[in-house]
């Protein structure tokens, strides 16, 4: 049912958009946690997990057993699951998105047989030309000789029957983890000073950065845990303005936050972790490990951002991106430059912008249109030459309270005093302050 | 204005909403506007194109008609010209009527003499940067403009125009050519634009100017200095121009979102291709002085360019082919045919009164020059007999004996009343309308001999301009606008047909929508204000205008979407408003089965029928029509037409004609149907009117029914001459718009009182005339279709087979689906039997049986998906029969697809096969091919069978639907009756009192344009069909089920109205669910007892479970739409 038509029935109804990436993660989570009943655990599907649970069931007492626990479990934390044991795969699949239960040993062919053919895992248009020709049920199919049926729906279908009926074998596999970014170091003697410090974080790089670039992956955080003998514990975490795994451009980051480390009666343990990783595929490294031949100026402004970023906040260092708009204050893009990649701003046709924009300012004691003579900032200024007007309309279909004023008409004055100034009027104001200054040319 | 001094200004660079998808405002909005503004010339220049010049020039010929008219009776407020593009004509009414956007703002008043019009267009060349502005001189010049246009959109596809500079140096002789360079502030190659304007002003000196225009972007004085610099370069004197989009500021949300569906993206991301400002408006001179205040000689040019271009759209002399043959002149060869034909139409001498008037008619056709144009009709009816093709000319030429005289109409002028002055008038000075219905499947035959005998330079298609209706406005506007898809598509899924309003609040709440949203209210408003708007040019059904010269000396020529057609690129109303003649060569579908039936019959009986030799006034057919029997008859099948039949009771030809034009909106408005039953049924007395209006009424019970009759008695009792009677029909609409019937009224009861009619009478008769507008069938119209009217129902009666069979083999036509008339077929005896690969050919068929009679056999025509060419191939590889259906595959060579659609058609029945052996068998053949090693006839030994489970009547039923659209096993209703306990057959609603509950399939929904909001349904059960009336307030609380609904469930009361019975609605509801359950309702049940767990419906009930139920009910059971 489309979204609309569930409105139109209910319009109170609460939506929210499906967040695919969560929920995946969420069965990842219950997958692992499904390890309780099971070696092998997979995920079915993007709704399903598929256990192995061959000699298991004894431990829960059976079955049926197994199954109540799992199903009482769940319920306990809030999940609605449906659960079927089956002989085969294919039957547990089956069975599980139809109604579930258990289907007795040797008794496949009866106990799915009553389910439609959409459970064999087979697609719509062939379940449909299944239907076509009377077929609804699996237990329809089992008595056919499987020649015709292959000849007409394609072997796919025999195949997915055969699988589900046990002929053919389908093991479960279970999907390998995902890889951790972490390494730790335990010291026989505890450390105290800055320079041992930075030595224990060395070696820890080296290990984390080589793991990294095993998995082709770069760090975006990177976080030192430090355990002090009298089990407190004290962090540094910096973060890194793209995905890096080059050791000693990461350690020289980490020497400001270590300097500052509290190491009390020393320190015995060092944990170096990578929360946040992102794909960084193999590259070329210029100049020699150590040496400071060359460094490439992204590297450089890298870094520069990086620790820029470190001291201030990531979130306050800002690049200009290009946008498309004819208002002049959104004709540009403020981004977080640890998180944009640098654009080209093309070529603007059209007449010139103020070099420096900001929010417009009142003038006072402006005269005439364009005005011969007005303040600003507590300055008074005079017209020697204005250029315009240019006038902009606001975007009708976006309500910009800025623009509430309506149309603005923009003059270039040139003013005795010096200053190029882009000053608007807007007309269709209603209030008595009409001139604003919104702009300085260089 | 209160400025004394006024500067002139012509604004010379105009694009119109005829740049399709360009220009925000309609030619009539910019003409009122240049009115208002007091311009001295306005020219419209589109886009390589002069499709909207035509509808400024009516818009300026109805201002001055208004200005004039304000003077006379010094009335302040007056509407503006109203707007064509805005005004739609009901189907169903045929009346045309204004959409609620169409409010014309009052014209400001001023004095300044109105704006001179200049017809022109915006040459956009594709080998050059440089735009060009043609404004005609004179007629040489136009004509040369309109080849150079024609030249280009010939060669290019359609909707397109190809023309280079070679082009505009060949045929720019005479135009004043106003070049539109890029702008200098930002060009790159400057020295390019250079060179373009100097190759033109060389060729052309003295003829062209460059434009200036200003953009109001902050540098306009440096553009127009170096556009001053460049004029001086090149020696092409600046001219001031505004390069205008739309007629007022206001239209720029409008024009920004015509801009993204022109570049396919959304408002959100138009980024810097918006309108910066408003300012590409139609400005005043006072305005454009002050923007050119330092170049006053472009301003002042603009005036002298516009007194140089002296050709007006009047100007368009428009000669029609002399039709002169072997020599002899056009009049002595229509006087010669229309003699000869006084011998064939009246064997027997025919009588002094057609003589008499045949002569009358001939002067008149003299005098105004206009027999060329009967010959043309002529020789085109000739062309179409020559090849069997039925034809039969309609509407008011049926008024003229010459008509009839040469074969073009067929009604007896001594059947009728006959008004030449309502064909051709002398006064009126506007072209006969001659139309011409052909058969439907054989009219392009037609068309293509008109393109052979006149040449494509001679002959043209008229155009019609596609607007933008409700449906496609909320599709295009939501999409720029970033409403998602589901609910655009749920907003005009709501909208019956040819709508053309916005969507309403409750509309927005259904569709899921909040109103208070801005961007929904935004959009509400940008879809009202684009409904109206042209979006292409299309052709017209069939409307050709020919020439004696070139046609494009007329008028631009361009390639139709339809291959081998050209069209001009003016419409109707374009062709009418300038004087042009076209003949309407239009489509019928009933003259295709017609044709059809009497061939069948020529086969089957031996009976050859012709239009002309059906026996005339049977009894029987009559004793049908007054049973209200007359379903897939012509005209008569309609709901109000059935009702109306037996009330009528027709007994002979003359009541068929008067059946036809009473059921219309203009009787019905008038209040005329009531008295004439009452009158003809004998419960009234016919008062005698005087022994003139006798003359004229006595025939209609002294009910005027037909418009001749109206303008009858304007002319018999009050004294207007027949011309000013005809006059008074055809403004009528225009007068009570502007209220200004009122001089007439008191004329005509004047009139009547000084001729001794009793002035209560009078007031009558004007408010009948008034309530007819001219909505009304003229008689002769009326006359021409009842003949088709009484053939038709000839055939039903006689030959119900028969007619069956031609109507199925004419489809898509006429009121009811195949569904409906095979049924009726089958009430009538008629045994159908269904599609067979042993049996069928592509058209239906009729099969002799053993007691004589005749049974139908089904086509492949009715198998949902068959190609017409597999079906041939299926008959010619038949011989004995097909044994199975793989020697059908091998002997036919049709693909295995076709195999499937037979077996779904259950087309295999013959050979004793079922549905879904037959299918089984398909789709093996539908794997790769097999091996012959593999097959039987091969080592491959033979295939295991298998047995299929067998089919519930139910899905027999469905299945029949899905793939024929009719079932001849069961109605699904009987299958669902017992689901229905509470619903009573249709067949018992006669004897059924009070408040009854029905459900049926609807097979027809109406929503006639006089009855105000009342929807009519039909539905259909298996007993029989009932008639639902759906008032308003009913409607608006089941709207949903009344208009989507495909099942549905009906409470009301019954209402008698003579033999008829109507169930009057008070609670709709779509109970479409319960199709589906005729298929394959399996229920899994859950087996571990768990309660909560979701019963799922299995296999798909119907086909596919991926839609929603009433989605498939919707495709399994159309119903007939009619708005």
């Amino acid at each position: 049912m489309a979204l609309a038509d569930a409105r139109a029935i209910c319009p109170d109804l609460a939506t929210r958009p499906a967040d695919l990436a969560r929920e995946a993660a969420a069965l990842a989570g219950l997958r692992r946690w499904a390890g309780r009943y099971a070696p092998m655990v997979a995920t079915d599907g993007v709704d399903g997990l598929m256990a192995d649970i061959s000699g298991v069931p004894h431990l829960f007492g059976g079955e049926s057993d197994l199954r109540d626990d799992l199903q009482a479990r769940l319920e306990r934390a809030g999940l609605h699951a449906s659960s079927a044991i089956a002989g085969t795969r294919g039957a547990a699949h089956a069975l599980a998105r139809h109604g579930g239960g258990i289907v007795a040993d040797g008794q496949l062919a009866e106990g799915i047989g009553h389910l439609p053919v959409t459970a064999l895992r087979v697609d719509h248009d062939t379940a449909e030309a299944l239907a076509r020709v009377g077929l609804a049920r699996i237990a329809d199919l089992i008595p056919l000789p499987r020649a015709p049926l292959a000849r007409r729906f394609g072997a796919g279908l025999v195949l997915r029957l055969d699988q589900a009926l046990g002929a053919q074998a389908e093991p479960v596999a279970a999907e390998p983890d995902a890889p951790h970014f972490g390494v730790r170091m335990t010291l026989p003697e505890p450390i105290g000073l800055q320079s041992d410090v930075m030595a224990g974080l060395e070696r820890l790089l080296e290990r984390l950065c080589a793991k990294l670039a095993q998995h082709r992956m770069g760090a975006r955080r990177v976080r030192l845990e430090l355990r002090r003998v009298d089990r407190g514990t004290a962090q540094v975490e910096i973060g890194l303005a793209r995905p890096m795994r080059d050791p000693v451009r990461i350690a020289a980051l980490f020497a400001k936050g270590v300097d500052e480390i509290d190491s009390g009666f020393g320190i015995d343990g060092l944990r170096l972790s990578a929360p946040v990783t992102e794909a960084l595929a193999p590259e070329q490294i210029g100049g020699q490990i150590g040496g400071s031949a060359t460094i490439r100026h992204e590297d450089a402004l890298a870094d520069l951002l990086s620790s820029v970023g470190n001291r201030i906040g990531f979130d306050r260092v800002l690049r200009l991106l290009p946008a498309t708009s004819l208002i002049p204050e959104r004709s540009f893009l403020l981004a977080a430059a640890a998180y944009s990649a640098p654009e080209p701003i093309p070529h603007r046709a059209g007449s010139k912008r103020p070099i420096t924009l900001f929010p417009p300012e009142p003038v006072t004691a402006a005269s005439g249109t364009p005005p011969a003579s007005f303040r600003w900032r507590r300055m008074r200024f005079t017209t020697l030459r204005a250029t315009g007007p240019e006038r902009i309309t606001p975007e009708w279909w976006f309500d910009d309270p800025a623009w509430r004023s309506g149309l603005r008409d923009y003059w270039q004055i040139e003013t005795q005093e010096g200053p190029r100034l882009w000053l608007f009027v807007t007309p269709q104001a209603t209030g008595a302050q009409d001139w604003f200054v919104q702009g300085e040319f260089a | 204005m209160t400025s004394a001094h006024v500067q002139p200004y012509a604004e010379l660079c105009v694009t119109s909403n005829f740049t399709f998808l360009t220009g925000a405002s309609h030619p009539e909005e910019l003409i009122t506007r240049a009115a208002e503004l007091g311009l001295a010339a306005i020219a419209i220049t589109d886009r390589n194109s002069v499709a909207g010049v035509v509808r400024a020039w009516s818009a300026l010929k109805e201002l001055a008609r208004l200005r004039d008219e304000a003077q006379a009776t010094a009335e302040a407020a007056q509407d503006g010209p109203a707007i064509r593009s805005q005004r739609v004509t009901d189907h169903s009414s045929r009346q045309t009527v204004p959409h609620f956007t169409g409010a014309t703002s009052a014209l400001a008043q001023n004095d300044a003499p109105l704006p001179k019009l200049i017809a022109g267009a915006r040459l956009v060349l594709t080998d050059s940067a440089v735009e060009w502005l043609a404004l005609p001189t004179d007629l040489a010049a136009w004509s040369r403009l309109t080849r150079l246009l024609s030249l280009g959109k010939r060669r290019a596809p359609k909707g397109e125009c190809h023309l280079q500079r070679a082009d505009l140096a060949e045929w720019g002789q005479g135009l004043i050519l106003i070049a539109m360079p890029p702008d200098p502030l930002e060009d790159a190659h400057p020295k390019t634009a250079r060179s373009d304007l100097l190759s033109v002003a060389r060729t052309f000196p003295g003829q062209c100017f460059l434009g200036a225009a200003p953009r109001y972007d902050g540098r306009d004085q440096a553009r127009l200095d170096q556009l001053a610099v460049l004029a001086q370069g090149v020696n092409l004197p600046m001219v001031a121009v505004g390069d205008v989009l739309m007629h007022r500021a206001a239209r720029r949300p409008l024009a920004d979102v015509l801009t993204c569906l022109r570049l396919g993206c959304s408002i959100d991301s138009i980024g810097e291709r918006r309108l910066a400002n408003g300012e590409r408006r139609l400005k005043s001179g006072a305005e454009m002085a002050r923007l050119f205040h330092r170049h006053p000689a472009a301003l002042r040019r603009t005036v002298e360019i516009a007194d140089r271009c002296a050709f007006r759209l009047n100007d368009l002399r428009y000669q029609y082919p002399d039709e002169a043959q072997d020599g002899e002149p056009a009049q002595d060869r229509l006087e010669r045919l229309a003699r000869a034909g006084l011998h064939w139409r009246y064997p027997a001498g025919p009588p002094p009164k057609i003589v008499h008037r045949v002569e009358k008619e001939l002067t008149l056709i003299r005098e105004v020059d206009y027999a060329p144009y009967f010959l043309t009709v002529h020789d085109i009816v000739q062309f179409a007999r020559a090849k069997g093709i039925l034809c039969q000319g309609r509407g008011s030429a049926a008024n003229s004996v010459v008509c009839y005289l040469l074969g073009i109409t067929e009604v007896p002028p001594e059947s009728i009343t006959l008004i030449f002055e309502r064909f051709i008038s002398k006064e009126r000075g506007e072209p006969p309308d001659i139309d011409v219905d052909f058969e439907h499947e054989r009219r392009e035959e037609v068309i293509q001999w008109i393109y052979d005998r006149y040449g494509r330079e001679r002959a043209g298609l008229t155009a019609t301009v596609i607007h933008f209706r409700s449906r496609a406005a909320i599709r295009e506007v939501g999409k720029v606008m970033g409403l998602s898809q589901d609910v655009i598509a749920r907003l005009s899924g709501q909208i019956w047909g040819w709508s053309s309003a916005a969507p309403g609040e409750d509309r927005l709440r259904d569709a899921g929508l909040s109103i208070e949203d801005r961007r929904v209210q935004l959009a509400v408003q940008l879809i009202g204000e684009i409904i109206g708007f042209p979006r292409h040019l299309s052709q017209h059904v069939g409307g050709f205008v020919i020439t004696r010269g070139r046609l494009d000396e007329l008028c631009p020529i361009e390639n139709a979407a339809m291959e081998d057609r050209t069209i001009i690129e003016w419409d109707k109303d374009d062709i009418d408003a300038l004087g042009l003649l076209k003949v309407d060569i239009l489509a019928l579908g009933m003259l295709t089965a017609i044709r059809k039936a009497f061939t069948l019959l020529a086969d089957h009986r031996g009976q050859q029928l012709t239009l002309a030799n059906v026996p005339p006034e049977d009894p029987p057919v009559y004793d049908m029509l007054c049973r209200a029997d007359a379903i897939g008859v012509f005209q008569v099948e309609s709901r109000a037409q059935l009702n109306f039949l037996p009330r009528m009771r027709p007994r002979k030809f003359y009541d068929l004609v008067c059946e036809v034009a009473i059921v219309r909106p203009g009787p019905i408005q008038g209040g005329m149907v009531h008295p004439f039953i009452n009158r003809r049924m004998g419960r009234e007395p016919v008062e005698d009117l005087g022994p003139a209006l006798m003359e004229v009424l006595a025939r209609t019970y002294g009910v005027p029914l037909f418009q001749e009759q109206a303008m009858q008695i304007a002319v018999v009792a009050a004294g207007f001459t027949p011309s000013e009677a005809d006059r008074l029909r055809r403004s009528l609409a225009t007068f009570k718009r502007m209220g200004t019937i009122g001089s007439f009224r008191d004329r005509f009861v004047s009139g009547m009182l000084s001729r001794g009619y009793d002035a209560d009478f009078a007031a009558r008769c004007f408010a009948q005339i008034e309530g007819f507008g001219s909505y009304g069938f003229p008689e002769s119209h009326a006359a021409s279709f009842a003949r088709l009217v009484y053939i038709s129902a000839w055939l039903k009666c006689h030959h119900q087979a028969v007619f069956t069979c031609a109507l199925l083999n004419s489809q898509p036509m006429g009121f009811y689906a195949p569904a409906q008339l095979v049924r009726d077929a089958r009430d009538h005896g008629v045994e159908v039997r269904g599609v067979s690969v042993n049996h069928s050919v592509w058209d239906c068929t009729l099969e002799p049986r053993p007691d004589g009679g005749l049974a139908l056999r089904l086509g492949f025509r009715q198998i949902k998906g068959l190609r017409e060419e597999d079906a041939g191939w299926i008959a010619a590889a038949r011989g004995n029969g097909y044994p199975d259906v793989e020697s059908l595959w091998r002997r036919a060579g049709v693909h295995p697809d076709t195999l499937e659609r037979l077996a779904e058609a259950d087309a295999f029945a013959a050979i004793g096969l079922t549905r879904r052996d037959a299918l089984w068998a398909a789709k093996a053949l539908k794997a790769p091919a097999p091996l012959p090693l593999f097959g039987p006839d091969g080592e491959g030994g033979v295939e295991p069978t298998v047995s299929l489970p067998q089919m519930t009547l139910g899905q027999e039923v469905i299945e029949d639907y899905l793939s024929l659209r009719l079932s001849l096993r069961a109605h699904p209703m009987e299958l669902l009756r017992p689901h229905l306990p509470e619903s009573l057959p249709h067949d018992r609603l006669g004897s059924a009192k009070g408040r009854v509950t029905i459900t049926g399939l609807v097979i027809t929904r109406q929503r006639p344009g006089t009855a105000a909001g009342v929807i009519f349904l039909t539905l259909e059960d298996e007993t029989g069909t009932a008639n639902v009336i759906v008032w308003k307030q009913v409607y608006e609380a089941f709207r949903k089920a009344v208009i989507a609904g495909r099942l549905v469930r009906v409470t009301g009361r019954v209402q008698r109205d003579g033999p008829t019975t109507h169930v009057i609605a008070e609670r709709v509801e779509d109970v479409s669910h319960l199709l589906a359950t005729l298929g394959r309702p399996v229920m899994i049940d859950a087996n571990d007892g768990r309660a909560d767990e979701t019963k799922r419906p299995a296999g798909g009930s119907i086909r596919s479970n991926a839609h929603h139920p009433r989605e498939q009910a919707k495709k399994l059971f159309p119903s007939r739409d009619f708005h």
